[in-house]
Protein backbone atom coordinates (compact mmCIF):
# COMPACT_ATOMS: atom_id res chain seq x y z
CA UNK A 1 0.00 0.00 0.00
CA UNK A 2 2.80 2.48 0.55
CA UNK A 3 4.75 1.76 -1.74
CA UNK A 4 2.08 2.18 -4.19
CA UNK A 5 1.64 5.92 -2.67
CA UNK A 6 4.95 6.40 -3.73
CA UNK A 7 5.23 5.25 -7.06
CA UNK A 8 1.74 7.34 -7.72
CA UNK A 9 3.81 10.33 -5.97
CA UNK A 10 6.58 9.55 -8.19
CA UNK A 11 4.74 9.62 -11.64
CA UNK A 12 2.44 12.98 -10.08
CA UNK A 13 5.57 14.61 -10.27
CA UNK A 14 7.16 13.62 -13.55
CA UNK A 15 3.55 14.51 -15.05
CA UNK A 16 3.36 17.94 -13.61
CA UNK A 17 7.08 18.82 -14.20
CA UNK A 18 6.05 18.19 -17.98
CA UNK A 19 2.72 19.72 -18.04
CA UNK A 20 4.22 22.92 -16.09
CA UNK A 21 7.08 22.66 -18.45
CA UNK A 22 4.97 22.26 -21.70
CA UNK A 23 3.29 25.35 -21.16
CA UNK A 24 5.99 27.44 -21.16
CA UNK A 25 7.08 26.86 -24.87
CA UNK A 26 6.60 30.22 -25.52
CA UNK A 27 9.44 32.01 -23.73
CA UNK A 28 11.95 29.16 -25.55
CA UNK A 29 13.27 32.06 -28.06
CA UNK A 30 14.60 33.91 -24.51
CA UNK A 31 16.63 31.09 -23.49
CA UNK A 32 17.66 30.60 -27.14
CA UNK A 33 19.24 33.92 -27.21
CA UNK A 34 21.26 34.07 -24.12
CA UNK A 35 24.74 34.37 -24.44
CA UNK A 36 27.83 31.81 -23.36
CA UNK A 37 29.02 34.26 -20.92
CA UNK A 38 25.20 34.37 -18.98
CA UNK A 39 24.90 30.72 -19.35
CA UNK A 40 28.06 30.45 -17.91
CA UNK A 41 27.24 32.89 -15.14
CA UNK A 42 23.87 31.50 -14.57
CA UNK A 43 25.32 27.68 -14.75
CA UNK A 44 28.75 27.08 -13.21
CA UNK A 45 28.01 28.69 -9.76
CA UNK A 46 25.08 26.23 -9.20
CA UNK A 47 27.53 23.55 -7.70
CA UNK A 48 30.81 25.05 -7.01
CA UNK A 49 32.02 28.40 -7.36
CA UNK A 50 32.45 29.30 -11.33
CA UNK A 51 35.76 29.01 -12.85
CA UNK A 52 37.09 32.18 -14.45
CA UNK A 53 37.63 31.69 -18.28
CA UNK A 54 41.54 32.06 -18.03
CA UNK A 55 41.80 29.02 -15.02
CA UNK A 56 42.52 26.27 -18.68
CA UNK A 57 43.52 26.43 -22.07
CA UNK A 58 40.92 25.52 -25.09
CA UNK A 59 41.66 21.39 -25.13
CA UNK A 60 41.41 21.79 -21.47
CA UNK A 61 37.55 23.56 -21.61
CA UNK A 62 36.60 21.44 -24.12
CA UNK A 63 37.07 18.56 -21.76
CA UNK A 64 35.57 20.21 -18.78
CA UNK A 65 32.43 21.38 -20.73
CA UNK A 66 32.07 17.57 -21.82
CA UNK A 67 32.65 16.54 -18.00
CA UNK A 68 29.93 19.61 -16.82
CA UNK A 69 27.47 18.64 -19.71
CA UNK A 70 27.81 15.22 -17.99
CA UNK A 71 27.94 16.17 -14.27
CA UNK A 72 25.44 19.02 -14.24
CA UNK A 73 23.18 17.38 -17.13
CA UNK A 74 24.02 20.48 -19.08
CA UNK A 75 21.92 20.89 -21.94
CA UNK A 76 24.17 20.71 -25.46
CA UNK A 77 23.15 24.03 -26.31
CA UNK A 78 24.28 25.52 -23.25
CA UNK A 79 27.35 23.29 -23.49
CA UNK A 80 28.25 24.62 -26.71
CA UNK A 81 27.88 28.47 -26.05
CA UNK A 82 29.55 28.10 -22.61
CA UNK A 83 32.64 26.51 -23.93
CA UNK A 84 33.04 29.01 -26.59
CA UNK A 85 32.13 31.55 -24.60
CA UNK A 86 35.26 29.82 -21.90
CA UNK A 87 37.64 29.92 -24.72
CA UNK A 88 36.92 33.09 -26.50
CA UNK A 89 37.52 34.71 -23.00
CA UNK A 90 41.05 32.88 -21.67
CA UNK B 1 101.92 36.35 -47.28
CA UNK B 2 99.41 38.89 -45.47
CA UNK B 3 97.09 38.23 -48.55
CA UNK B 4 97.01 34.53 -47.58
CA UNK B 5 96.33 35.68 -44.09
CA UNK B 6 93.66 37.27 -44.73
CA UNK B 7 92.21 34.82 -47.12
CA UNK B 8 92.33 32.31 -44.93
CA UNK B 9 90.75 34.84 -41.85
CA UNK B 10 87.93 35.19 -44.11
CA UNK B 11 87.67 31.57 -45.34
CA UNK B 12 87.37 30.96 -41.45
CA UNK B 13 84.95 33.48 -40.94
CA UNK B 14 82.13 32.91 -43.89
CA UNK B 15 82.53 29.19 -43.02
CA UNK B 16 81.74 29.77 -39.47
CA UNK B 17 78.92 32.12 -40.48
CA UNK B 18 77.47 29.98 -43.02
CA UNK B 19 78.37 26.79 -40.30
CA UNK B 20 76.09 29.14 -37.29
CA UNK B 21 73.26 29.91 -39.71
CA UNK B 22 73.09 26.37 -40.31
CA UNK B 23 72.92 25.48 -37.11
CA UNK B 24 70.12 28.55 -36.48
CA UNK B 25 68.21 26.58 -39.66
CA UNK B 26 68.63 23.15 -37.65
CA UNK B 27 67.16 25.16 -34.48
CA UNK B 28 64.37 26.43 -36.62
CA UNK B 29 63.23 23.06 -38.29
CA UNK B 30 63.54 21.67 -34.63
CA UNK B 31 61.16 23.96 -33.02
CA UNK B 32 58.66 23.41 -36.35
CA UNK B 33 59.14 19.34 -35.89
CA UNK B 34 58.41 19.63 -31.91
CA UNK B 35 55.27 22.24 -32.71
CA UNK B 36 53.59 19.85 -35.48
CA UNK B 37 53.80 16.84 -33.22
CA UNK B 38 52.04 19.37 -29.98
CA UNK B 39 49.87 20.44 -32.78
CA UNK B 40 49.25 16.61 -33.95
CA UNK B 41 45.90 14.89 -32.64
CA UNK B 42 44.14 17.88 -30.97
CA UNK B 43 40.98 15.58 -30.71
CA UNK B 44 42.26 14.30 -27.49
CA UNK B 45 42.68 15.84 -24.32
CA UNK B 46 43.91 14.35 -21.11
CA UNK B 47 43.97 16.19 -17.63
CA UNK B 48 44.39 14.96 -14.13
CA UNK B 49 42.17 16.84 -11.66
CA UNK B 50 40.39 15.67 -8.49
CA UNK B 51 40.66 17.14 -5.21
CA UNK B 52 42.22 16.61 -1.18
CA UNK B 53 41.04 17.62 2.08
CA UNK B 54 42.93 17.93 5.00
CA UNK B 55 42.04 19.13 8.48
CA UNK B 56 42.16 18.42 12.46
CA UNK B 57 38.79 17.30 14.28
CA UNK B 58 38.61 18.10 17.98
CA UNK B 59 36.20 16.31 20.15
CA UNK B 60 36.64 16.69 24.08
CA UNK B 61 38.54 13.30 24.36
CA UNK B 62 40.86 13.69 21.74
CA UNK B 63 41.89 16.01 18.84
CA UNK B 64 42.75 14.76 15.74
CA UNK B 65 44.86 15.53 12.42
CA UNK B 66 42.86 14.09 9.29
CA UNK B 67 43.84 13.29 5.91
CA UNK B 68 40.59 12.98 4.74
CA UNK B 69 40.94 12.88 0.86
CA UNK B 70 43.14 12.38 -1.61
CA UNK B 71 41.22 11.84 -4.70
CA UNK B 72 43.07 12.17 -7.76
CA UNK B 73 40.56 12.42 -11.20
CA UNK B 74 41.74 11.41 -14.69
CA UNK B 75 39.95 12.93 -17.69
CA UNK B 76 40.26 11.43 -20.98
CA UNK B 77 38.83 13.24 -23.84
CA UNK B 78 38.73 11.76 -27.53
CA UNK B 79 37.10 14.22 -30.01
CA UNK B 80 34.13 16.26 -29.01
CA UNK B 81 31.91 13.55 -27.99
CA UNK B 82 33.80 10.61 -26.24
CA UNK B 83 35.29 10.97 -22.41
CA UNK B 84 36.23 8.55 -20.04
CA UNK B 85 36.63 9.27 -16.37
CA UNK B 86 37.83 7.98 -13.01
CA UNK B 87 38.46 8.73 -9.48
CA UNK B 88 41.22 7.12 -7.22
CA UNK B 89 40.22 7.49 -3.93
CA UNK B 90 43.40 7.48 -1.80
CA UNK B 91 42.38 7.31 2.39
CA UNK B 92 44.89 6.98 5.35
CA UNK B 93 43.22 5.61 7.88
CA UNK B 94 43.71 3.47 11.34
CA UNK B 95 47.45 3.85 10.14
CA UNK B 96 46.32 2.02 6.88
CA UNK B 97 46.51 2.89 3.55
CA UNK B 98 43.76 2.80 1.44
CA UNK B 99 42.46 2.89 -2.23
CA UNK B 100 39.14 2.44 -3.65
CA UNK B 101 37.90 3.20 -7.15
CA UNK B 102 35.19 6.00 -6.86
CA UNK B 103 34.44 5.64 -10.40
CA UNK B 104 35.39 5.09 -13.53
CA UNK B 105 33.60 5.16 -17.10
CA UNK B 106 33.24 6.10 -20.70
CA UNK B 107 30.76 8.65 -21.70
CA UNK B 108 29.43 8.84 -25.23
CA UNK B 109 27.38 11.52 -26.34
CA UNK B 110 24.71 10.11 -28.43
CA UNK B 111 23.05 13.09 -29.54
CA UNK B 112 21.48 16.36 -28.33
CA UNK B 113 20.29 15.42 -24.86
CA UNK B 114 21.77 11.96 -24.57
CA UNK B 115 24.29 10.87 -23.10
CA UNK B 116 25.02 7.32 -22.67
CA UNK B 117 27.37 5.80 -19.97
CA UNK B 118 28.93 2.41 -18.89
CA UNK B 119 31.31 1.37 -16.16
CA UNK B 120 31.52 2.26 -12.75
CA UNK B 121 29.16 5.01 -12.18
CA UNK B 122 28.19 7.79 -9.54
CA UNK B 123 24.60 6.72 -8.76
CA UNK B 124 22.56 9.51 -9.77
CA UNK B 125 20.00 9.20 -7.01
CA UNK B 126 19.53 12.45 -5.12
CA UNK B 127 21.94 14.94 -5.62
CA UNK B 128 24.98 14.64 -2.72
CA UNK B 129 26.60 11.31 -3.91
CA UNK B 130 26.78 12.83 -7.05
CA UNK B 131 26.67 16.44 -7.38
CA UNK B 132 27.98 17.47 -3.61
CA UNK B 133 30.43 15.60 -2.33
CA UNK B 134 33.91 16.54 -3.83
CA UNK B 135 35.47 18.39 -0.85
CA UNK B 136 35.97 21.51 -2.62
CA UNK B 137 32.61 21.64 -3.54
CA UNK B 138 31.07 20.30 -0.62
CA UNK B 139 30.53 23.68 1.60
CA UNK B 140 31.42 21.03 4.99
CA UNK B 141 34.48 19.25 5.74
CA UNK B 142 32.15 15.59 5.93
CA UNK B 143 28.78 14.42 4.81
CA UNK B 144 25.40 14.82 5.69
CA UNK B 145 24.14 12.15 7.93
CA UNK B 146 22.94 9.29 5.97
CA UNK B 147 24.12 9.70 2.53
CA UNK B 148 28.26 10.08 2.98
CA UNK B 149 29.97 6.47 2.40
CA UNK B 150 28.22 4.66 5.21
CA UNK B 151 25.20 6.06 4.63
CA UNK B 152 21.56 4.22 3.39
CA UNK B 153 22.01 5.01 -0.38
CA UNK B 154 24.16 3.92 -3.26
CA UNK B 155 26.72 6.17 -3.95
CA UNK B 156 28.56 4.17 -6.91
CA UNK B 157 28.20 1.22 -8.32
CA UNK B 158 28.88 -0.91 -11.67
CA UNK B 159 26.31 -0.83 -15.35
CA UNK B 160 25.21 1.68 -18.05
CA UNK B 161 23.25 4.88 -17.59
CA UNK B 162 21.55 6.92 -20.34
CA UNK B 163 21.26 11.00 -19.40
CA UNK B 164 21.04 14.36 -20.32
CA UNK B 165 19.39 17.79 -20.00
CA UNK B 166 17.10 18.98 -22.03
CA UNK B 167 14.89 22.22 -22.70
CA UNK B 168 11.26 22.27 -22.38
CA UNK B 169 10.53 25.70 -22.68
CA UNK B 170 12.06 28.58 -20.62
CA UNK B 171 12.52 25.53 -18.16
CA UNK B 172 15.26 22.43 -18.06
CA UNK B 173 14.61 19.08 -17.48
CA UNK B 174 17.69 16.75 -16.31
CA UNK B 175 17.05 13.24 -16.27
CA UNK B 176 19.63 9.95 -16.13
CA UNK B 177 18.29 6.49 -15.96
CA UNK B 178 20.58 3.25 -14.33
CA UNK B 179 20.59 -0.37 -14.57
CA UNK B 180 23.65 -1.66 -12.21
CA UNK B 181 24.65 -4.66 -10.29
CA UNK B 182 22.85 -3.40 -7.30
CA UNK B 183 22.97 -3.98 -3.65
CA UNK B 184 23.62 -6.77 -1.21
CA UNK B 185 21.35 -7.53 1.57
CA UNK B 186 23.52 -8.61 4.72
CA UNK B 187 22.35 -11.63 6.17
CA UNK B 188 24.22 -11.57 9.43
CA UNK B 189 26.20 -14.40 9.00
CA UNK B 190 29.54 -12.13 8.43
CA UNK B 191 28.23 -9.23 10.74
CA UNK B 192 25.53 -10.16 12.80
CA UNK B 193 24.87 -6.66 14.03
CA UNK B 194 24.14 -5.77 10.77
CA UNK B 195 21.35 -7.94 9.61
CA UNK B 196 18.77 -6.78 7.08
CA UNK B 197 21.32 -3.85 6.08
CA UNK B 198 21.69 -3.23 2.85
CA UNK B 199 25.69 -3.13 1.03
CA UNK B 200 25.61 -1.18 -1.67
CA UNK B 201 29.41 -1.41 -2.87
CA UNK B 202 30.13 -4.68 -4.63
CA UNK B 203 32.02 -5.52 -7.65
CA UNK B 204 30.34 -8.93 -8.09
CA UNK B 205 26.52 -9.68 -8.27
CA UNK B 206 25.36 -12.15 -5.46
CA UNK B 207 22.44 -12.85 -8.21
CA UNK B 208 21.22 -12.76 -11.29
CA UNK B 209 19.10 -9.35 -11.32
CA UNK B 210 19.93 -6.15 -11.48
CA UNK B 211 18.86 -2.83 -9.77
CA UNK B 212 17.30 -0.17 -11.57
CA UNK B 213 16.58 3.57 -11.08
CA UNK B 214 16.10 7.10 -11.97
CA UNK B 215 16.53 10.68 -11.15
CA UNK B 216 14.21 13.29 -12.59
CA UNK B 217 15.44 16.59 -12.13
CA UNK B 218 12.88 20.10 -13.09
CA UNK B 219 14.41 23.34 -13.56
CA UNK B 220 11.57 25.88 -13.89
CA UNK B 221 13.43 28.70 -13.88
CA UNK B 222 14.94 30.07 -17.11
CA UNK B 223 18.18 31.25 -15.10
CA UNK B 224 18.62 27.69 -13.54
CA UNK B 225 18.27 28.95 -9.73
CA UNK B 226 16.29 26.20 -8.53
CA UNK B 227 16.04 22.67 -9.43
CA UNK B 228 13.65 20.00 -7.52
CA UNK B 229 14.67 16.63 -8.05
CA UNK B 230 12.87 13.02 -7.51
CA UNK B 231 14.74 9.66 -7.67
CA UNK B 232 13.76 6.29 -7.36
CA UNK B 233 15.43 2.87 -6.93
CA UNK B 234 14.51 -0.45 -6.95
CA UNK B 235 16.24 -3.55 -6.15
CA UNK B 236 16.41 -7.43 -5.26
CA UNK B 237 19.58 -7.83 -2.98
CA UNK B 238 19.20 -11.33 -1.56
CA UNK B 239 21.27 -14.30 -3.51
CA UNK B 240 18.83 -17.12 -4.60
CA UNK B 241 20.04 -19.66 -2.02
CA UNK B 242 19.91 -19.19 1.57
CA UNK B 243 23.17 -18.01 3.18
CA UNK B 244 22.13 -21.12 6.19
CA UNK B 245 22.10 -24.08 3.49
CA UNK B 246 23.24 -27.08 5.08
CA UNK B 247 22.43 -26.15 7.91
CA UNK B 248 18.95 -27.75 8.92
CA UNK B 249 17.92 -25.97 11.46
CA UNK B 250 18.10 -22.18 9.95
CA UNK B 251 17.93 -23.40 6.10
CA UNK B 252 14.44 -21.94 6.05
CA UNK B 253 15.83 -18.31 6.64
CA UNK B 254 15.83 -17.13 2.83
CA UNK B 255 16.38 -13.56 1.38
CA UNK B 256 15.52 -14.63 -2.48
CA UNK B 257 12.41 -12.46 -2.37
CA UNK B 258 12.95 -9.44 -0.13
CA UNK B 259 13.04 -6.40 -2.33
CA UNK B 260 14.73 -2.65 -2.02
CA UNK B 261 12.95 0.58 -2.91
CA UNK B 262 14.60 3.72 -1.86
CA UNK B 263 13.00 7.07 -3.02
CA UNK B 264 14.51 10.72 -2.53
CA UNK B 265 13.65 14.57 -2.97
CA UNK B 266 16.22 17.08 -3.69
CA UNK B 267 15.90 20.84 -4.02
CA UNK B 268 19.03 23.44 -4.74
CA UNK B 269 18.24 26.74 -5.36
CA UNK B 270 21.37 29.11 -5.48
CA UNK B 271 20.85 33.00 -6.80
CA UNK B 272 23.01 36.19 -6.59
CA UNK B 273 20.92 38.97 -4.90
CA UNK B 274 21.80 42.52 -4.91
CA UNK B 275 19.64 43.83 -1.88
CA UNK B 276 21.82 41.59 0.17
CA UNK B 277 24.89 41.84 -1.84
CA UNK B 278 25.86 38.17 -1.83
CA UNK B 279 24.84 34.75 -3.01
CA UNK B 280 22.21 32.66 -1.10
CA UNK B 281 22.74 28.65 -1.81
CA UNK B 282 20.09 26.55 -0.30
CA UNK B 283 20.65 22.79 -0.71
CA UNK B 284 18.14 19.58 0.64
CA UNK B 285 17.43 16.05 0.37
CA UNK B 286 15.38 13.63 1.70
CA UNK B 287 16.11 10.16 1.16
CA UNK B 288 13.75 6.84 2.17
CA UNK B 289 14.71 3.10 2.30
CA UNK B 290 12.37 0.29 2.12
CA UNK B 291 13.36 -3.10 2.48
CA UNK B 292 10.65 -5.84 2.62
CA UNK B 293 10.22 -7.39 6.02
CA UNK B 294 12.42 -10.88 6.66
CA UNK B 295 13.34 -12.98 9.50
CA UNK B 296 16.85 -12.49 10.68
CA UNK B 297 18.77 -14.98 12.84
CA UNK B 298 20.83 -13.13 16.11
CA UNK B 299 23.81 -15.68 16.31
CA UNK B 300 24.23 -14.60 19.82
CA UNK B 301 21.61 -16.47 21.14
CA UNK B 302 19.78 -18.25 18.05
CA UNK B 303 16.24 -16.13 18.70
CA UNK B 304 15.11 -15.52 15.28
CA UNK B 305 13.57 -11.81 15.16
CA UNK B 306 12.15 -9.39 12.61
CA UNK B 307 11.78 -5.67 12.00
CA UNK B 308 10.06 -3.30 9.48
CA UNK B 309 13.19 -2.25 7.53
CA UNK B 310 12.69 1.31 7.13
CA UNK B 311 15.64 4.10 7.04
CA UNK B 312 14.89 7.40 6.44
CA UNK B 313 17.35 10.86 6.55
CA UNK B 314 17.47 14.44 5.30
CA UNK B 315 19.50 17.69 5.70
CA UNK B 316 19.29 21.08 5.28
CA UNK B 317 21.80 23.36 4.23
CA UNK B 318 21.93 26.95 3.69
CA UNK B 319 24.85 29.11 2.54
CA UNK B 320 25.58 32.81 2.31
CA UNK B 321 28.52 34.57 0.65
CA UNK B 322 29.08 38.47 0.30
CA UNK B 323 30.43 38.03 -3.41
CA UNK B 324 29.29 41.55 -4.07
CA UNK B 325 30.69 43.37 -1.73
CA UNK B 326 33.19 46.14 -2.67
CA UNK B 327 36.11 44.30 0.09
CA UNK B 328 38.16 41.80 -1.25
CA UNK B 329 38.87 39.49 2.11
CA UNK B 330 35.16 39.99 3.08
CA UNK B 331 33.73 38.53 0.23
CA UNK B 332 36.10 35.80 0.01
CA UNK B 333 34.19 34.61 3.27
CA UNK B 334 30.53 32.09 3.27
CA UNK B 335 28.38 31.30 6.22
CA UNK B 336 27.37 27.79 6.15
CA UNK B 337 24.54 25.87 8.23
CA UNK B 338 23.47 22.09 7.98
CA UNK B 339 20.99 20.55 9.76
CA UNK B 340 20.62 16.30 9.25
CA UNK B 341 18.66 13.32 10.58
CA UNK B 342 19.57 9.64 10.21
CA UNK B 343 17.19 7.03 11.40
CA UNK B 344 17.55 3.23 10.81
CA UNK B 345 15.32 0.65 11.73
CA UNK B 346 13.50 0.17 15.09
CA UNK B 347 14.12 -3.80 16.26
CA UNK B 348 17.29 -4.03 14.18
CA UNK B 349 20.56 -4.64 15.52
CA UNK B 350 21.63 -1.74 14.19
CA UNK B 351 19.19 0.98 15.36
CA UNK B 352 20.38 4.38 15.57
CA UNK B 353 18.66 7.95 15.57
CA UNK B 354 21.18 10.41 14.73
CA UNK B 355 21.11 14.41 14.50
CA UNK B 356 23.14 16.59 14.19
CA UNK B 357 23.60 20.27 13.43
CA UNK B 358 26.58 22.17 12.20
CA UNK B 359 27.63 25.65 11.44
CA UNK B 360 30.66 26.90 9.87
CA UNK B 361 32.59 29.84 8.50
CA UNK B 362 34.61 29.48 5.03
CA UNK B 363 37.21 31.58 3.31
CA UNK B 364 38.27 30.94 -0.31
CA UNK B 365 41.34 31.61 -1.27
CA UNK B 366 40.30 31.07 -4.77
CA UNK B 367 37.37 29.18 -6.73
CA UNK B 368 38.28 25.50 -5.93
CA UNK B 369 40.60 26.01 -2.64
CA UNK B 370 38.89 26.61 0.85
CA UNK B 371 39.49 26.69 4.80
CA UNK B 372 36.43 25.47 6.53
CA UNK B 373 35.93 26.23 10.34
CA UNK B 374 32.78 24.61 11.85
CA UNK B 375 31.27 23.28 14.77
CA UNK B 376 29.42 20.29 15.01
CA UNK B 377 26.81 18.73 17.67
CA UNK B 378 25.80 15.05 16.73
CA UNK B 379 22.88 14.06 19.00
CA UNK B 380 22.17 10.43 18.91
CA UNK B 381 19.99 7.40 20.75
CA UNK B 382 21.09 3.85 20.36
CA UNK B 383 18.74 1.14 20.74
CA UNK B 384 20.38 -1.70 18.63
CA UNK B 385 23.15 -3.81 20.25
CA UNK B 386 25.91 -3.46 17.68
CA UNK B 387 25.77 0.49 17.95
CA UNK B 388 29.14 0.21 20.46
CA UNK B 389 30.09 3.29 21.59
CA UNK B 390 30.56 5.63 18.64
CA UNK B 391 30.09 9.31 18.71
CA UNK B 392 26.82 10.97 19.84
CA UNK B 393 25.44 7.23 19.50
CA UNK B 394 24.76 6.84 23.46
CA UNK B 395 21.92 8.85 23.88
CA UNK B 396 24.21 12.28 24.48
CA UNK B 397 25.35 15.20 22.52
CA UNK B 398 28.79 15.17 21.69
CA UNK B 399 30.47 18.17 20.16
CA UNK B 400 33.14 18.95 17.75
CA UNK B 401 35.58 21.82 16.11
CA UNK B 402 36.36 20.87 12.74
CA UNK B 403 39.13 22.74 10.55
CA UNK B 404 40.19 21.94 7.22
CA UNK B 405 41.52 22.78 4.04
CA UNK B 406 39.61 21.45 0.83
CA UNK B 407 41.51 21.46 -2.50
CA UNK B 408 40.05 21.07 -6.00
CA UNK B 409 43.14 19.73 -8.22
C1 LIG C 1 25.55 19.78 -11.03
C2 LIG C 1 26.67 20.38 -10.37
C3 LIG C 1 27.71 21.08 -11.23
C4 LIG C 1 27.53 22.11 -12.12
C5 LIG C 1 26.22 22.80 -12.49
C6 LIG C 1 28.83 22.42 -12.65
N1 LIG C 1 29.78 21.62 -12.07
FE1 LIG C 1 31.78 21.67 -12.43
N2 LIG C 1 32.03 20.10 -11.17
C7 LIG C 1 31.03 19.46 -10.44
C8 LIG C 1 31.61 18.37 -9.72
C9 LIG C 1 30.86 17.41 -8.79
C10 LIG C 1 32.98 18.36 -10.02
C11 LIG C 1 34.04 17.40 -9.49
C12 LIG C 1 34.14 16.21 -10.37
C13 LIG C 1 34.93 15.14 -9.68
O1 LIG C 1 36.00 15.45 -9.15
O2 LIG C 1 34.47 13.99 -9.67
C14 LIG C 1 33.21 19.47 -10.92
C15 LIG C 1 34.46 19.78 -11.44
C16 LIG C 1 34.72 20.89 -12.23
C17 LIG C 1 36.04 21.29 -12.68
C18 LIG C 1 37.35 20.59 -12.35
C19 LIG C 1 37.76 19.73 -13.49
C20 LIG C 1 36.83 18.58 -13.75
O3 LIG C 1 36.27 18.52 -14.86
O4 LIG C 1 36.64 17.74 -12.86
C21 LIG C 1 35.87 22.40 -13.45
C22 LIG C 1 36.95 23.19 -14.16
C23 LIG C 1 34.45 22.68 -13.50
N3 LIG C 1 33.78 21.76 -12.73
C24 LIG C 1 33.89 23.70 -14.24
C25 LIG C 1 32.52 23.88 -14.38
C26 LIG C 1 31.92 24.79 -15.34
C27 LIG C 1 32.68 25.66 -16.31
C28 LIG C 1 30.57 24.70 -15.17
C29 LIG C 1 29.49 25.40 -15.95
C30 LIG C 1 29.30 24.90 -17.27
C31 LIG C 1 30.32 23.72 -14.11
N4 LIG C 1 31.52 23.25 -13.67
C32 LIG C 1 29.07 23.38 -13.63
C33 LIG C 1 29.71 19.81 -10.41
C34 LIG C 1 29.13 20.78 -11.20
Amino acid sequence: MKKSKYIIGFLFSLLMTIIIAQGCSSAKQIVEAKSGAQLWAENCIRCHNGPSPTEFNDEQWKTIGLHMQDRANLTKMETDKIVEFLKSAN
Amino acid sequence: MLQKLILAGGFVLCFGALKAQDTIQDQINNLKDDVTTLKRDPNTNFMIRGFSQFGLDAGSDNVNFNMTSFNPVLLWRQGDRFLFESELEMEYMSNQFGLNLGYANASFVVSKGVVVKVGKILIPFGTFGEKFHPSWVNKFSSAPLGVGHDGMLPMADIGVEVRGGLQVGKSKLSYSLFCVNGPRIKDGTEEPTEAGMLSFENANDNNNNKAVGARIGFLPFSNSSLEIGVSGYYAKPGSKTSPFAGDTLNEDLNYKDVTALLFAGDVAYIKVINLIKGTIDIKGQHNISNVSKATYLNPEDTTRYTFTNKCSSYYVQLAYRPALVANNVLRNFELVGRYSVYNTPKGSLWYSNQSQIEVGLNYWFVWRTVLKISYQISDGAMGGSGMGNMPGMSGMKTSMFLIHVATGL
